[in-house]
């Protein structure tokens, strides 16, 4: 067992085991928790296989801002989560049987038999000077041009998307308009009434 | 040419799409005007197909349009215009456009006015379709729309109980007649193969001698069964007897549709369509028999009964029927050219002889009773003298158009060997007299004599306006010569070349050749024929009994009450039908409704499988129970099931 | 950049689609109509140009990743062409319940989009992006309606079943390129072909992505959102899911399996032939049992996916053009249906119960008369187009020597035939609830006429169509 297999194996591991943390501990923090840790294992992975890119924007992307996010709605939502998990035990006995059927079939497929790894050579080592970076920036630009425009597109829907449900305008909502406050005259405000004088009675 | 003869049919579909759609926006006039306009489009362009394929020669058969092909049959819309087919066009559209402007008079006051003219605009359409077709599943379809619009047109008056009861049974009785038709268009399919005419004719051949066996160990010859079961459809459309029941009801419905539909189009679908399958009918002696007999009992018995009705209208109907016989009973001879011959000049004369009807009816303030009439002549010049001609066209006094098609068909039955041939041509024979007995009687009737008539009507008694007077100076134009200039080429000559096809072995119009060349033989002859004689003797005994000593026929009618009320009641015809079909079909019918269909069919099938298919569905429906885990779950056992099947099967 | 021209629709989508998201921005509320006069003038431009490529225009660009040719223009053009009449009665009903912001018509707009690329798609990733593209828009666009709670029910999930889904489908598309080494669909077919190395791979990928097509058409067993999205969603919204998408999932099917995955039909043809009798089945009896006319159209939009998919189950050219024609047919039918519903939601007030429905005829013919027509070709009876689609498709379905399916799609198609012919029944013999006429706009009735008559017109003359989606498969 070479070093790069003995690391692979530990990461896997740490990853199996966070991943299934994360749906059976009770704190949702923790969870959360144990997500990060399972994006940064699975990270570490990528990093072995040479795809620093993706590893880097995995913890990036994930770790740094979506997780982050997740975490300040958990915390600041304060969610109850005994009743989600009503009906837990109650369903867990099919959901284990459905889950190891498929977890069986999945390994019969998937196993030396009708996978032989003679069939995927492993991609010939890439030079020292490679660049992932740069190599999936060339692609991007130009044999997925398109892919990236669409993806662009569908994330402008999902602003858009966002923007129109979360933004309410209320009618009643009272708000200063310092620009016409500041352009007020005199007029506006006094008026000055003409009165007949009144004698005294 | 393909593109005029797709709008010969569709001219009077748009317009009738035109009145029946936008007839309130349209209004009255404009409505009249778009129909007219395309019927009149259609005749014109009629009159183009007839110098394309009689002066050039250009017959045309191809299809316009593939709606499906399924298991090698085509399913097509397709013109076959050939000589027969344009005369059918010319006749069709012609009448058609008389009767369209003839209405605007006639429905003058009528709520409906739009409507009426956007169904007789759709039935001109669906006529054209019927006789333009080149084959089986579009004359079908023509079959049907004829029929379906002619209930429309009977039952114009909705209001009128007994408008909808003879809608109602022009409706069932065809509906017989349909089923005979379609079960034949069933059999062709099956030993032929294709819908297609033309294709049809030559796979007929080699079924000669073929038999099938229909029940138990009879052998039936499988041509004779196709042409029965045609000619059970004929029978419906064309109202022979047993079923002609129909056709005299259908009177309740206004009296252009009696002039179009059951004068000189509808009711002659039969006769055309038998034409047409000349090819088929030759090949079977036994179908031809059967109509021939067919025809005759009904061109005898059905004029007898018009000697004893009162309603103008119906006289007209029963002379109709009779009529038809004739056609049939040429048919049947084999003489095609002249039952089509006779249907050409019949449509103009019978058509004539409604609109004058029609016309009578107007003056009268919608009366239809002939005893109610009498003396109209000083009235109704107009109407009188059209009258006249047609009444001697319908008679067949020589020179007039009736005089030749009628002998010629009577000549024809003469030369005929088939079995039944004899008592056919007494019959039609011994019809001559009992027409023209009943034609003057109504002619008598209605126009000579002394008025009937209450005063008030008798006041406002004139003639109607020129829409209603010209179409019957334009129809009896026709009716005089045109048996005159065209029974050469037609009968004599090779008009029918190629289109109607005769077995030699019973080419009965050669025979007649032999002693007859044309008009002005057939003219020559006329002091040796029985015919002459006989109409000349109905036409006294009407003039002797009804001008003459007109308290005669009461007297006569009490003496031979029996007779009298065998004719009136129309051979019980009718009753038999109310009591042994109609009410024997209502008590089996209320018997198995009451057995069969509560018991078994509601009880078991219809609502036991309702109940049971509610019942599953309430089932099912408990599984859209709303939880998104659920659905959820939902999703992975099916994928899990796809995936087990396809990795273990 | 090469063949950048082939794009034109497309691109003039892109940027029309962002100007009338810019343009709104300005408009006063009282303008609103000019947001949707934009609208229907970029989607007619965009026919137009896609219009124009109908015919011999074919040729791959962007790399490989995006194509055009035979079928791509027809059902783009299809799609664009019900997405106007679909805007055209949706208008007042979002101007009614004040869900016509600019929003409505650029998530439209995008979703129209996503279905071009969808059609459009020469590899594995454009289709991916394209559907989510179409996804994300239709869950915005059902919960648009945010001052109804059943509106944002079914949003949610709809979200959540689709982004299952969704996973489906792009574990199964990663399993086919770990197989095949590409995700260019030609480059995937030829690798199957030559070799037989990553077939199995490919297979257990193709499991997956059936679910996930599945899932998109409504197919049982993974039909369970359709009922529930129909019902809740705005009845514009349902307008707009139940009619073009159809069309897009349909060309998508054709290019994951036919374009890429053809060589794997022995296996995709029993899913499909399971799918498509469970749809029939579940699809007809569930529909009996509705009082609700957007469940019961559900449905009843389940039962003729399973005819969808009948066609597939041929798995040749002649059931892939009766499949095509179905799509199409379908999608204008129902456009029509759901038109009238949309005209009877007035003031307010929503037309969802089939009660609603009746003396319809007496409160608006027209209405009532395309309704009918809609309902009975949806019923399949002669002459009318419906009754063509299901007879090619049983036609090309027998013909390919299954006809344990086609027996149970006619007894099914019977058994349908009921609850089409009850909510008819209701529409022109029982007298209405309310009696007040429904009126229409002048542009509204003009299309739903023209829509009516189409569904008569193309029963009788279905050669049109019919030959366009043969020539589409042809060669």
């Amino acid at each position: 067992m070479s070093f790069q297999l003995f690391i692979f194996y530990v990461f896997a591991i740490i990853m199996v085991f966070a991943a299934a943390r994360v749906i059976t501990v009770r704190n949702p923090v923790y969870a959360a928790m144990f997500l990060v840790l399972t994006f940064f294992t699975a990270a570490a992975i990528w990093m072995l296989l040479e795809a620093e890119f993706l590893a880097v924007t995995l913890v990036l992307v994930y770790v740094g801002a979506v997780m982050v996010l997740f975490l300040f709605v958990v915390m600041m939502l304060d969610i109850n989560v005994e009743p989600l998990r009503e009906g837990f035990v109650k369903y867990l006995p099919v959901g284990i049987l459905v889950g190891s059927i498929m977890f069986l079939e999945m390994v019969f497929l998937l196993t030396q038999r009708y996978f032989p790894s003679e069939n995927f050579p492993a991609p010939a080592a890439k030079p020292a000077n490679y660049s992932n970076t740069e190599e999936l920036g060339r692609l991007l630009y130009s044999d997925y041009l398109f892919h990236f425009e669409v993806a662009a597109l569908i994330l402008m829907v999902a602003i858009v998307a966002a923007i129109a449900l979360t933004m309410r305008r209320r009618s009643d909502t009272k708000y200063q308009r310092p620009g016409l406050q500041v352009q007020v005259k005199k007029e506006d405000r006094l008026r000055v009434v003409s009165m007949d004088t009144e004698s005294k009675s | 040419m393909k593109f005029i003869y797709t709008l010969i049919p569709l001219c009077p579909l748009f317009a009738a799409i035109a009145a029946g759609l936008f007839g309130k926006r349209l209004g009255r006039v404009m409505s009249h005007r778009v129909t007219i306009g395309g019927v009149a489009m259609s005749f014109l362009l009629s009159l183009i197909a007839f110098q394309q394929v009689v002066l050039s020669g250009n017959t045309f058969n191809e299809s316009i349009y593939t709606w499906m092909v399924s298991g090698g049959i085509r399913f097509e819309v397709g013109f076959l215009v050939d000589r027969l087919t344009v005369l059918m066009m010319l006749v069709v559209t012609f009448v058609s456009l008389m009767v369209h402007i003839y209405t605007i008079g006639y429905m003058h006051d009528d709520d409906g006015y739009q409507r009426f003219f956007s169904y007789i605009s759709l039935f001109t359409f669906s006529m054209l379709m019927l006789v333009m077709s080149n084959n089986f599943m579009q004359l079908f379809f023509g079959w049907e729309a004829v029929g379906t619009v002619s209930y429309l047109l009977i039952g114009f008056w909705y209001k009128r109980d007994t408008a909808i009861f003879a809608n109602m049974k022009a409706f069932l009785v065809n509906r017989v007649g349909d089923f005979g038709f379609i079960l034949g268009i069933a059999a062709v399919v099956m030993y032929t193969g294709s819908l297609d005419y033309e294709e049809v004719f030559v796979k007929a051949q080699p079924l000669i001698g073929q038999t099938m066996s229909i029940m138990g160990g009879f052998e039936w010859s499988v041509l004779t069964v196709i042409c029965i079961c045609l000619f059970i459809g004929a029978m419906g459309k064309s109202a022979q007897m047993p079923l002609h029941v129909w056709l005299p009801d259908s009177m309740e419905g206004p009296t252009p549709i009696s002039a179009l539909i059951h004068a000189a189009t509808m009711v002659t679908a039969g006769i055309f369509m038998v034409a047409r399958m000349s090819p088929l009918f030759e090949l079977s002696e036994t179908a031809l028999s059967f109509i021939l007999v067919i025809g005759a009992l009904t061109a005898f018995l059905m004029g007898l009964i018009g000697i004893v009705q009162h309603d103008i209208k119906r006289v007209v109907a029963y002379s109709t029927l009779s009529q038809l016989g004739y056609m049939t009973v040429a048919l049947g001879a084999s003489a095609y050219s002249a039952a089509i011959f006779h249907l050409m000049t019949h449509a103009f004369f019978k058509a004539l002889l409604f609109l004058a009807a029609g016309s009578v009816i107007i003056a009268l303030h919608h009366e239809q009773d002939m005893r109610k009439m009498g003396g109209l002549r000083k009235y109704l010049p107009i109407t009188y003298w059209t009258s006249l001609i047609g009444s001697l066209a319908l008679i067949g006094f020589p020179g007039l158009s009736g005089f030749f098609s009628k002998d010629l068909i009577i000549e024809a039955v003469h030369e005929s060997t088939l079995p039944g041939a004899t008592l056919a041509y007494w019959a039609v024979l011994a019809g001559v007299f009992v027409t023209a007995f009943y034609s003057f009687r109504m002619f008598f009737l209605v126009f000579h004599g002394k008025s009937r008539m209450d005063e008030h009507t008798e006041e406002h008694c004139h003639e109607p306006p020129n829409v209603v007077t010209w179409p019957l100076i334009a129809l009896a134009v026709p009716s005089v010569i045109i048996g005159f200039m065209t029974m050469g080429p037609i009968v004599f000559g090779q008009y029918f070349e190629g289109v109607i096809f005769v077995d030699d072995s019973h080419n009965v119009i050669e025979r007649v050749r032999e002693h007859t060349t044309g008009a002005m033989s057939m003219l020559s002859h006329v002091p040796g024929s029985k015919a002459f004689y006989l109409a000349m003797a109905g036409v006294f005994f009407a003039w002797f009994f009804y001008l003459v000593k007109p308290e005669w026929p009461a007297k006569i009618q009490s003496k031979l009450g029996f007779l009298h009320r065998i004719l009136d009641k129309k051979y019980g015809f009718d009753e038999f039908n109310q009591t042994v079909f109609a009410a024997g079909s209502v008590g089996i019918g209320a018997g198995l409704w009451r057995f069969g269909d509560q018991g078994v069919i509601d009880g078991a099938v219809v609502n036991g499988s309702a109940q049971g298919i509610g019942k599953l569905a309430g089932l099912a429906r408990l599984s859209q129970s709303g939880y998104l885990f659920h659905y959820a779950f939902a999703m992975i056992i099916g994928l899990l099931v796809m995936m087990s099947i396809f990795l273990f099967i | 950049m090469d063949n950048l021209h082939l794009a034109t629709p497309e691109i003039f989508m892109l940027f029309a689609s962002c100007a009338v998201l810019v343009v709104d921005l300005f408009l006063k509320p009282g303008q609103r109509h000019m947001t949707y006069w934009l609208t229907q003038g970029s989607l007619l431009i965009t026919l137009l140009l896609t219009y124009g490529q109908v015919g011999d225009t074919a040729g791959t660009a962007f790399s490989g990743a995006y194509t055009v040719d035979g079928m791509s223009a027809v059902l783009k053009s299809w799609i664009l062409l019900i997405a106007i009449g679909g805007f055209v009665y949706t208008r007042d009903y979002i101007k009614d319940r004040e869900i016509a912001n600019g929003e409505y018509y650029v998530l439209g707009l995008f979703g129209v989009m996503g279905m071009m690329i969808m059609t459009s798609s020469n590899n594995l990733l454009t289709i991916y992006l394209g559907l989510e593209l179409l996804a994300l828009s239709l869950y915005a666009m059902v919960a648009l309606y945010r001052s109804n709670a059943d509106a944002s029910e079914a949003a949610m999930k709809y979200f959540v079943l689709g982004a299952l889904a969704s996973g489906m489908l792009l574990y199964g598309m990663s399993m086919v390129y770990g197989s095949t080494g590409s995700l260019d669909l030609a480059t995937i077919s030829q690798a199957l072909t030559t070799s037989d190395a990553g077939s199995t791979g490919a297979r257990f990928g193709l499991t997956f992505i059936i679910v996930g097509l599945a899932f998109k058409l409504g197919a049982v067993p993974f039909h369970m959102w359709v009922p529930d999205v129909y019902d809740g969603a705005p009845t514009s919204v349902t307008l707009y899911i139940s009619t073009a998408p159809k069309i897009a999932a349909f060309a998508m099917i054709i290019r994951l399996l036919v374009d890429g995955l053809e060589v794997l039909s022995s296996d995709w043809t029993l899913m499909f032939a399971i799918l498509a009798a469970l749809s029939l089945v579940v699809g007809n009896l569930l529909a009996i049992a509705q009082q609700n006319i957007k469940r019961m159209l559900a449905y009843s939009t389940i039962s003729h996916v399973g005819f969808l998919l009948l066609g597939m189950v041929a798995a040749n050219p002649e059931g892939y053009s009766a499949s095509m024609f179905y799509a199409i047919t379908y999608a204008f039918t129902t456009l029509a249906a759901f038109g009238v519903l949309l005209v009877l939601s007035r003031n307010g007030e929503e037309a969802v119960m089939l009660d609603d429905l009746s003396g319809l005829f007496r409160r608006n013919a027209l209405a009532a008369t395309v309704m009918m027509v809609a309902l009975i070709s949806l019923a399949g009876v002669p002459p009318l187009v419906g009754f063509y689609a299901k007879l090619s498709v049983l036609k090309a379905v027998i013909s390919a020597g299954y006809v344990w399916l086609a027996v149970i799609a006619v007894i099914m198609s019977v058994v349908g035939a009921f609850y089409y012919l009850r909510a008819i029944k209701m529409m022109f013999f029982d007298d209405p609830v309310d009696s007040s006429e429904v009126p229409a706009r002048m542009d509204v009735n003009a299309t739903l006429a023209v829509n009516g008559l189409a569904v008569v017109v193309l029963g009788i003359f279905p050669g049109w169509i019919m030959a366009v989606c043969v020539r589409a498969f042809a060669g």
